[in-house]
């Protein structure tokens, strides 16, 4: 199978939020009301719930400003959920292998949750700060993570991601990552041209290419978290690529050394001693002999 | 002549307290090593993902243990705990200095070198028991900001890998001064027979290891008094 991409393309979303309650309806997700952005009062924006969570895969992001030479307001709509990364982090990390690329070759980010040991290293790793967990709690058992496969049950079955299925203003397309990708240049060279300079494309080549490719209407702040240019932290490479040869390296060095030691050490024999305390003199008491005298005048102790 | 029949002597060295917060602390963090070799290692969580959630969830428990022991015993003993600090931040002595310079040499040839004497703290046991403490410490510190960070509250990304980074490295020092301690400690090393008497036994050590492993202080303790006559 060819590799292939979630298009989204912030300027026509009407932030409607269908492809929120898709996602939900087809991953069979729960809609508690603890996770509400303002359940008493308004909390400032439309964004609900707040952020990804345990029962959440994806949200729309909202951001606004005033413009500023003409009347109104923009709104920046933005999809946030799993980039599917094809340099991903998180798969890096990942020490049981729970998280992986789809084995297909779509590309997609994916996991086996029957393998997930609740660690929750690919959150820390991800720079789109994406995965969360179910179970999450201070006891640590039965922590599983929660995001985005691009329903990938249903890609296997020639059919769309759930969310691109609901989308009614055709803001999500889905099909061959190269094609997502020219659709998306055409779509913002027409909207440099209608004006919109800081128009451009995201996920071509961010993380070493992204598997849903988006059309920003906006400079990218305003699709807040996405992160301007995303990178793995150096510290995902210390970790995975240093830190544990090197803690085998240091465990085989140290048991092999002390493995020497007790070799060459193999028949030694220690004298047994005796202190006279009132002569200050140190007695083998094999033999009698004084094997060190302590000259207490001389300062020796 | 008549061979001189020497008294056996035992010198009192660990409490009663000492010896449980070590021996606490000592298989606590054999169950975190092991435990955590299930994250660390990913053929391990790959091949045992049911057990390795399970070794997480005792990670917490054994961590909780492992930090609170030795803090609980500082508390409640604050002269020996000072006593304990006194011992390690001390000057220096030229023996000291020659103790670390053979270590190596000895090591690899006990039956040749000799080791000059030592206070109640070898100074290599000082160096070592040191990077110990500063490794527990940092693997502390870094896994309750883990755990909490990933459960009470949100950590960011770069808090997680820092202390990742921070608990790697611990780990990694752990494993290197944990297993010299066992060996030297438990008295696998052959001149060492009988120290795991010390803080696993009645915490006594007899006249003869005394004065083989710290002559200063075996001397001083004799010379006070402070010794048992071992009945036969």
């Amino acid at each position: 199978m060819s590799e292939l991409a979630i298009y989204f393309d912030s300027s026509l979303c009407t932030a409607c939020r269908g492809c929120q309650a898709s996602c939900k309806v087809w991953n069979e997700l729960p809609s508690p009301i603890d996770f509400d952005a303002g359940k008493d009062t308004f909390a400032g924006t439309y964004q609900n719930p707040p952020d990804l969570n345990k029962d959440t895969r994806l949200i729309i992001t909202f951001k606004e400003r005033e413009r500023e030479n003409a009347y109104g307001i923009d709104w920046g709509f933005g999809r946030r959920a799993c980039m599917h990364c094809t340099d991903a982090a998180c798969v890096e990390v990942c020490p049981s292998g729970c998280l992986h690329h789809d084995t297909d070759g779509t590309g997609f980010v994916v996991y086996d949750v029957d393998k997930c040991i609740g660690c929750q290293y690919c959150r820390s790793a991800c720079p789109f700060d994406v995965p969360r967990h179910r179970g999450v709690g201070v006891q640590g058992a039965g922590i599983k993570i929660d995001k985005c496969t691009a329903c990938i049950d249903r890609v296997r079955h020639d059919r769309k991601p759930a969310c691109v299925g609901a989308c009614q203003p055709g803001a999500l397309d889905f099909g061959d990552r190269d094609e997502m990708i020219a659709k998306a240049h055409e779509r913002v060279d027409a909207l440099k041209a209608k004006g919109f300079e800081d128009a451009r494309v995201y996920g071509e080549t961010e993380m070493g290419g992204l598997h849903v490719i988006n059309v920003l209407k906006y400079d990218v702040s305003m699709y807040e978290p996405l992160p301007d240019k995303p990178a793995k932290s150096p510290l995902v490479d210390v970790l995975s690529k240093v830190a544990k040869p090197l803690g085998a390296v240091a465990a085989v060095g140290v048991v092999g050394g002390l493995a020497l030691t007790y070799a060459l050490a193999h028949g030694y024999h220690r004298d047994k001693l005796y202190y006279d305390e009132k002569n200050h003199d140190v007695i083998d008491t094999d033999t009698g002999e004084v094997v060190k005298h302590i000259d207490k005048e001389a300062g020796e102790r | 002549m008549a061979k001189r029949q020497y008294p056996e002597r035992v010198i009192p060295r660990h409490s009663l307290k000492t010896r449980i917060t070590h021996d606490i602390v000592a298989v606590t963090c054999l169950w975190l090593m092991v435990s955590g070799a299930f994250v660390f290692v990913p053929a391990l969580a790959a091949a045992f993902p049911a057990a390795t959630q399970f070794f997480r969830m005792s990670h917490r428990v054994m961590g909780t243990i492992f930090i609170v022991a030795p803090i609980l015993s500082a508390i409640t003993s604050p002269r020996g705990f000072k006593e304990f600090l006194g011992k390690y931040f001390v000057k220096w002595t030229p023996q000291d200095w020659e103790f670390l310079k053979k270590f190596v040499p000895y090591m690899l040839g006990a039956k040749r070198v000799h080791m000059p004497d030592q206070d109640e703290v070898k100074s290599g046991q000082r160096f070592a028991d040191g990077l110990l403490i500063l490794s527990s410490i940092l693997i502390a510190v870094s896994g309750v900001v883990l755990w909490l960070g990933t459960s009470v509250f949100h950590a960011s990304a770069g808090v997680l890998l820092a202390m990742r980074t921070c608990h790697d490295v611990a780990f990694i020092l752990l494993i290197v001064f944990g297993l010299a301690h066992i060996y030297l400690g438990a008295g696998i090393f052959q001149p060492y027979r009988g120290t795991s008497r010390l803080m696993w036994g009645d915490g006594k050590v007899t006249e003869a290891d005394a004065l083989y492993h710290w002559g200063f202080w075996a001397r001083k303790q004799i010379e006070k008094g402070n010794y048992e006559e071992v009945k036969k």
